[in-house]
């Protein structure tokens, strides 16, 4: 297959942004470039990481010993503040691993071409995600071994879930979510695998990856119903991008606890979400892009984009904060009044204060577009956009509980050392799936890639024949 | 499934065979009843259905591992509520016995088990209880299974049995016969009992120029000198509250620790509810329940009570007519002066219905002053009645202690017996009584705990619990109470009775023997009948039928257990007259209060004097008016505090003359200025296991022979240390919200259509349900008004429904497991505020926020309004508690319950499950105790009566504050209440329908003070 000449833009046209695709590399080119990580020897660096962060799961594995061992007693949590830490980190995984679903099931629907080359490496984010999150929900039970009482199974004693409480909700939202999320991600991956088992020197992986790929062969039937799959899946997760986070916000919208008990969440929370959903995206990505180079095919144009993502979301999760105060000042309900300003003025300003520095000031810098394109600031707005939006679940949730109706009963709320521990314990595991993702399965999808290459050929082809066409009229 | 080890008879028992206790036991010799209890269960055989031998079978069935001597008390106890032929199995039964408190006696029934006793309660019949509890009466069980506590009894080097013991004394006794035990000392606590006396006056027959010193670190001797100075005679005042319609108290602190506080909490509660609304005043420096329960609180330091008390004195003779009361009166300047106008007025409006009370702390001639106004105002024989005193022991003051410590360090004493509690912890730093003890060759100290006497000792003996003694004790009005064991000794100890009849060779009678036949010659009955002797002296008691039939006294006797007092025991009032004269000369004498700090010394509403300081209960048991726990602080005023520059939590050397101590300050609103309390008890030398948690301190390092309540020149300087203090409400603010609502009198009437806000329906678009047509539905009512704060509801709660404490930690952590809390709120400036306290516990909604976001349904309603928690169900989730918007339900962060000690578990109520970690849990409404009452209807083929259901929280409200039953029947107390006019539902505005209703606290101000 032979290179086609690539037909740049009219330089100086500030309406062109910067390509999706670098370049016009031939299928062997991008072949080999894309499967480098996986194929090549073991880098130190890698090595090292990988090393660093299974020292931090293993402190993740001693707090979660104490805790199913000893007892939640170890967290810091009390009463007032029964869920902290433990139900903040679980929003904000799940939150982080809205972004994937967005970016792959979303966009194609939409048709947006820069989806293609971030998409496996946004839903490998997301399945881990929700794995860190979807087990807060289970170790922050008294008794995690019975977590399957959630589940509506047919007990002999007809006793069922009460399905007037949100968390039962929780479970089918976030266990569907999580099996969508896998299934999508396990179809798109099988043509790559399949390339991989063909790239493959040594028998091993042949054999593992020939098991992984399910006989894919790439012959047209294959194609066209990995098609038909891939697009039916997108249109089911679809509605799921909206509902999960929806449903994770019932937790506190049916509850009538002032700082909870208001209408606005689900919105709210879905944009929060992608919100923090695309910042993890950018933390992951831009280290990732530079270690492995794949410039060529996440370029500025993925980055400026994703950052424009993130400002859209960013303003709409500031409108929600405005609305929040606008509704408790306009309900005219003292106790709710009360809960807001307990924010601003409350022990716990502090963690406001960086709520509303990460989420509504920082990313106000991507409107200039130099800040989008540079991959510097865009990383800082991507850790403050965590940072904020963690501090964000915290006030939503901690913050609301120490101070609620009955002033006696208003107790404060400190972290233990577990706390901290399945804080960054659960990153560095997250860290750990994530270095493993990247060595062993082709982070950016090579077949769509390839695919995408094809249609910007047939562009370029197109416009250079409309360009000669006019040129010669 | 493992054994459970449960020893049965005639069986060896299903322990582990390895495991043995003695020597002789390895060896493979019988390990049956312990050889102090020869005529124990074991050599009973099953069959002969005796009540004795059914009540040790059934006693051993529930016994554990290792623990024989868990089996009722051998001799006979006669049942409060019903005689028993039998005991039924799991149907709990009530004794009526006695318990002491500074040495007079409250009158309880005990709940038993199968001859396990779980549950102490007041007894009505007894004239120092309208039926309450107090909170360290709640406490007494845990005391009494207490691992900790003392067993046997050892000397340097040797240890006897029970026998071996009473040799030992014997032989000792007959050393000192020789010189009329004139090297023999025996230092006790003031007491009343009859028994006792009689031992002390047969020890004295035998041993004449031996001596019984008196000490207690909370003796009432001011009262007593101070009568003494009114009426030359110590006469023991008792005060009637119920037709008091103004009081004034000069730092007493009347509802909860002087005088008899359950009964006159019961008395002024009834009266805090128009139309017969009384008025209080109250004078004096820490912040009291019963100062929180004042209509006028006055706000002064310890030392310029006594100087108001003669201001309301000069008022009323210059004013109202009472002339005599000239001499005794000194007018005072400013505000003061104002409100002693008003007051003397409102007394002078009262006479014969008035009541002027003098607190523990102040000197003899206040209580004279106060003794002289009630005689003036016509009050003696109405609220105040006078009584020849019942305590042995009038004066029980530091001269005594300081006496005798004299003795000690001139080594005039051999063998000094001890009996009194941890006399070198209490003694006044001055008496250097630590160092004077160690010079007695011999002492003998008798103790429950191993505390710091009791290891200084040379020989240590073990005490046996109140709960399983045999005594008698009197009340103020000289009523007496039989105290009968409800349980037999659980280890190896012996009661003061016998050790005092040890020193005159009766021991071996046994105390039941003692003090029956005290009482046999004291009712002058006829002498009993022969009965056999025992091989090592003790008696096996007579088969009841035939004695009662026989025997005048047995009648007499169990008619006596059985009500919890001696019928027409009680002293006749006497009318003495005040000696006016004497009066106003003592008063002339009152030292002026000096410049400068002043502290004083108080008694601690949970550890008392420090005999609560092990008890675990007591210790987590939120203080009253700071809501501390776990800790002890020097208490002072927010202005004073600013000025010496501390701040709650901040470590501050006190130093008072020579003497100094570094304590942590805890700022109290309300407290007087330039004025330090310091609560007495705390920071006793090696403590146990519970003392050890909190902040330790030892105020009675500061307090001196010569001024052991007040003193003046206190010396404070911060040291910059700080530590953590527990306290439960940190929060002491409404923030302005509808929460714990109190009115004037006056302005209730107009207060109707405010009030209507927070009752009444709720508009909804959802149907309620309707709870009208079923046939009970429970509800509760708690009368802010009568309600003083002093937590005994909190503590009977934790007893009854085997709530675990979670320990200093645990509190700092916020995570208290008292299903009922008691909030207090102050209004007014920081200053001088007003108080009022809110119990909290579930309210039942019947539109419960935790019920819908369950995930399991583990909390849900039943037809009967209750609001239910399915321990077994729940995963623990804790959204129940999140969406709680009154926050009363309690997590199990831990394991709590899972490493118990044996004699512990015996203290569990078996109505109640004993909770697992990671489950959620809170009031029921003591639903054991619904389900109990329901059980005696259906058998009885009734309805359950209005009232009948008493939850352990109303049962122990000293002050009838809490009401339970059911809500359909207009008849019963807790619908009337509802219906009060004052009646109003918490967080009404959020459409929960609690069903517990609470009613606003009235105030009664004085106008002329507004």
């Amino acid at each position: 297959m032979s290179t086609t000449a690539h037909v740049p833009a009219p330089p100086g046209d500030p309406l062109e942004s910067a390509p999706v695709l670098v370049g016009r590399p031939d299928d062997r080119a991008l072949t080999e470039s894309l499967l480098r990580p996986v194929l090549e020897p073991t880098r130190k660096g890698w090595a090292a990481l990988l090393l660093l962060l299974l020292g931090g799961m293993g402190f993740w594995l001693l707090a979660l010993y104490k805790t199913l061992f000893v007892g939640i007693g170890v967290w810091g949590n009390n009463i007032p503040v029964a869920w902290a830490f433990d139900i903040t980190n679980f929003v904000w995984w799940i939150g982080i691993g809205h972004a994937g679903t967005l970016i792959s099931a979303i966009l194609l629907l939409f048709q947006q071409r820069w989806r293609t080359s971030i998409n496996r490496f946004a839903e490998a984010m997301t399945l881990f995600a929700v794995a860190m999150a979807g087990m807060y929900p289970i170790i922050h039970l008294g008794r995690p071994w019975l977590f399957w009482w959630l589940i509506p199974y047919p007990s002999t004693n007809y006793l069922w879930p009460n399905f007037k409480s949100a968390l039962p909700w929780d479970v089918f939202a976030i266990s569907t979510y999580g099996t969508v999320s896998v299934l999508f991600w396990y179809i798109g991956l099988v043509p790559d695998l399949a390339t991989l088992r063909d790239a493959a020197k040594d028998r091993t992986r042949r054999i593992v990856y020939g098991i992984l790929s399910f006989g894919w062969r790439g012959s047209a039937r294959h194609w066209q119903h990995w098609r038909v799959g891939y697009l039916l899946l997108a249109g089911l997760s679809t509605p799921l991008v909206v509902s999960v986070h929806t449903i994770v916000s019932f937790d506190f919208a049916i509850s009538q606890l002032p700082g909870w008990h208001t209408t606005i969440f689900p919105p709210y929370f879905v944009a929060g979400a992608i919100f923090s959903g695309f910042a993890m995206v950018l933390t992951l990505m831009i280290p990732a892009r530079k270690a492995f180079g794949f410039e060529q095919v996440v370029t500025l144009r993925h980055l400026d984009n994703m950052a424009k993502v993130i400002l859209a979301t960013g303003l709409m999760v500031a409108y929600g904060y405005v609305m929040e105060w606008f509704i408790a000042w306009y309900s005219g309900n003292a106790n709710e009044w009360f809960a807001f300003w307990n924010r601003v003025a409350g022990p716990y300003q502090l963690v406001y204060a960086v709520q509303i520095f990460c989420n509504v000031v920082a990313p106000q810098i991507l409107w200039v577009r130099a800040a989008r394109t540079n991959v510097l600031v865009l990383f800082c707005v991507a850790i403050l956009v965590n940072v904020g939006m963690w501090a964000e679940r915290f006030v939503i949730i901690a913050v609301s509980l120490t101070r609620d109706f009955i002033p006696s009963s208003w107790a404060n709320y400190s972290p233990t050392w577990v706390d901290w521990t399945l804080l960054f314990g659960s990153m560095a595991t997250f860290g750990v799936l994530f270095l493993l993702f990247l060595r062993f399965i082709p982070a950016i999808p090579i077949s769509e890639v390839k695919e995408l290459r094809k249609e910007l050929e047939h562009e370029d082809h197109h416009r250079a024949a409309t360009r000669a066409a006019g040129e010669g009229a | 499934m493992p054994s459970l080890g449960l020893p049965i008879y005639g069986q060896p028992s299903g322990l582990d065979a390895r495991r043995w206790r003695t020597l002789e036991e390895h060896a493979g010799q019988a390990a049956g009843a312990s050889s102090e209890f020869p005529d124990g269960a074991a050599t009973e055989p099953p069959e002969g259905v005796s009540r004795r031998g059914f009540l040790q079978v059934l006693g051993a069935s529930v016994a554990l591992a290792g623990l024989e001597a868990c089996k009722p008390p051998r001799e006979n106890v006669v049942s409060y509520v019903r005689q028993p032929p039998s005991v039924t199995p799991s149907i709990p039964s009530t004794y009526a016995t006695a318990l002491s408190r500074d040495g007079y006696a409250i009158g309880v029934l005990v709940t038993s088990w199968e001859g396990r006793p779980t549950k102490v309660e007041g007894n009505r019949d007894h004239p120092a209880t309208g039926g309450g509890t107090d909170a360290i009466l709640q406490a007494v069980p845990l005391d009494l299974y207490d691992p900790a506590r003392l067993s046997g009894f050892a000397g340097k080097g040797r240890s006897w049995g029970l026998t071996g013991l009473f040799t030992e004394l014997s032989a000792i006794a007959r050393e000192h016969a020789a010189d009329g035990g004139a090297r023999l000392r025996f230092l006790v606590e003031p007491t009343t009992s009859p028994t006792l006396a009689e031992l002390r006056k047969r020890i004295l027959a035998r041993f004449p120029r031996s001596r019984f010193d008196a000490w207690s670190a909370a003796g009432e001797d001011a009262g007593r000198a101070g009568a003494a100075l009114a009426f030359g005679r110590p006469l023991e005042a008792t005060w009637h509250l119920a037709d008091a319609d103004v009081i004034l108290s000069l730092e007493a602190d009347f509802l909860a620790l002087e005088g008899e506080p359950l009964r006159q909490a019961a008395e002024f509660g009834a009266r805090r509810e128009p139309p017969r609304m009384n008025r209080l005043y109250v004078a004096e420096a820490p912040y009291t329940v019963t100062g929180g329960a004042a209509d006028h609180r006055l706000r002064m330091r310890s030392s310029e009570v006594g100087a108001f008390g003669r201001a309301v004195a000069a008022e009323l003779a210059a004013r109202h007519g009472l002339a005599q009361l000239a001499p005794l009166g000194a007018p005072a300047q400013g505000e003061r002066a104002k409100a002693a106008a008003a007051i003397a007025k409102d007394l002078a409006g009262a006479r014969g219905r008035s009541l002027v009370l003098a607190g523990v702390r102040q000197p003899p001639a206040v209580h004279a002053l106060a003794a002289a106004m009630n005689d003036a105002l016509g009050n003696s024989g109405k609220t105040v009645r006078w009584h020849a005193s019942p305590v042995l022991d009038p004066d029980a003051g530091t001269a005594t202690i300081a006496r005798l410590a004299k003795e000690l360090e001139a080594g005039q004493v051999d063998t000094l017996v001890v009996t009194a509690w941890n006399p070198l912890h209490t003694a006044p730093a001055d008496v250097d009584l630590r160092r004077a003890f160690r010079k007695a060759p011999r002492s003998i100290v008798l103790a429950l705990r191993d505390d710091e006497t009791a290891r200084a000792a040379t020989i240590r003996l073990a005490a046996t619990h109140p709960l399983e003694s045999w005594g008698d004790l009197r009340s103020r009005d000289g009523t007496v109470a039989v105290v009968q064991p409800l349980i037999a000794p659980l280890h190896e100890t012996i009661t003061e009775v016998e050790l005092l009849a040890a020193f005159v060779d009766d021991a071996v009678r046994g105390p039941w023997r003692i003090v029956r036949d005290g009482w046999r010659t004291r009712g002058g009955f006829p002498p009993a009948p022969p009965t056999a002797v025992g091989p090592t002296g003790s008696t096996s008691p007579p088969d009841t039928n035939r004695t009662l039939r026989a025997d005048p006294f047995d009648r007499a006797w169990e008619g006596w257990l059985a009500a919890g007092v001696v019928a027409k025991s009680a002293a006749a009032a006497e009318a003495p007259k005040a000696d006016l004269a004497r009066v106003a000369q003592a008063l002339r004498t009152l030292p002026a209060p000096g410049a400068g700090l002043e502290v004083g010394f108080a008694l601690d509403a949970k550890v008392h004097d420090g005999r609560g300081l092990e008890n675990a209960w007591l210790q987590e048991l939120p203080h009253p008016v700071t809501k501390l726990t776990w800790d002890a602080a020097a208490m002072l005023s927010p202005a004073t505090a600013k000025k010496l520059g501390l701040a709650s939590g901040e470590v501050a050397e006190l130093k008072l003359g020579e003497r100094r101590l570094d304590v942590p300050v805890l700022v109290v609103p309300g407290h007087a200025d330039d004025a330090v309390t310091l609560p007495l008890g705390y920071g006793q030398a090696g403590p146990g296991a519970v003392g050890k948690v909190g902040v330790q301190f030892d105020a009675y390092l500061l307090r001196s022979a010569a001024a052991p309540w007040i003193a003046a020149g206190l010396e404070v300087r911060p040291t910059g240390r700080r530590v953590d203090l527990a306290i439960t409400q940190g929060h002491f603010d409404m923030e302005g919200r509808a929460i714990a609502l109190g009115l004037d009198l006056g302005e209730l009437d107009h207060a109707k259509a405010e009030l209507d806000e927070h009752r009444g329906a709720q508009a909804s678009i959802l149907t309620p349900v309707d709870y009208s047509q079923q046939e009970y539905r429970w509800g509760m009512a708690i009368d802010l008004s009568r309600c003083i704060g002093c937590g005994a509801c909190t503590l009977a709660c934790q007893a009854e429904n085997n709530i675990p404490v979670v320990g200093k930690e645990g509190v700092l952590r916020s995570r208290e497991m008292h299903w009922l809390r008691v909030d207090r709120y102050f209004t007014g400036t920081a200053e001088d505020p007003q108080s009022v306290s809110q119990p909290l516990a579930c309210v039942h909604c019947e539109a419960a926020p935790c019920e819908y976001v369950c995930p399991v349904n583990a909390t849900v309603h039943s037809e009967e309004g209750l609001n239910e928690m399915v321990y077994n169900r729940c995963v623990g989730t804790r959204y129940c508690s999140n969406n709680c918007p009154y926050k009363v339900r309690r997590f199990n962060w831990f394991d709590y319950r899972g490493e118990m000690a044996p004699t512990l578990q015996m203290l569990m109520n078996p109505d109640v499950t004993v909770r697992a970690r990671g489950v959620m849990e809170k009031c029921t409404y003591c639903t054991q105790r619904i389900e109990r009452a329901r059980i005696g209807a259906r058998t009885a083929g009734r309805k359950i009566g209005p009232d009948e259901v008493v939850p352990a929280c109303a049962q122990a409200c000293p002050s009838q504050a809490i009401v339970f039953g059911n809500l359909n029947d207009p008849a019963s107390a807790v619908s009337r209440k509802h219906h009060d006019a004052r009646a109003y539902e918490l967080l009404h505005e959020l459409g929960t329908r609690p069903r517990t209703a609470y009613l606003v606290k009235l105030r009664n101000p004085n106008p002329e003070l507004a």
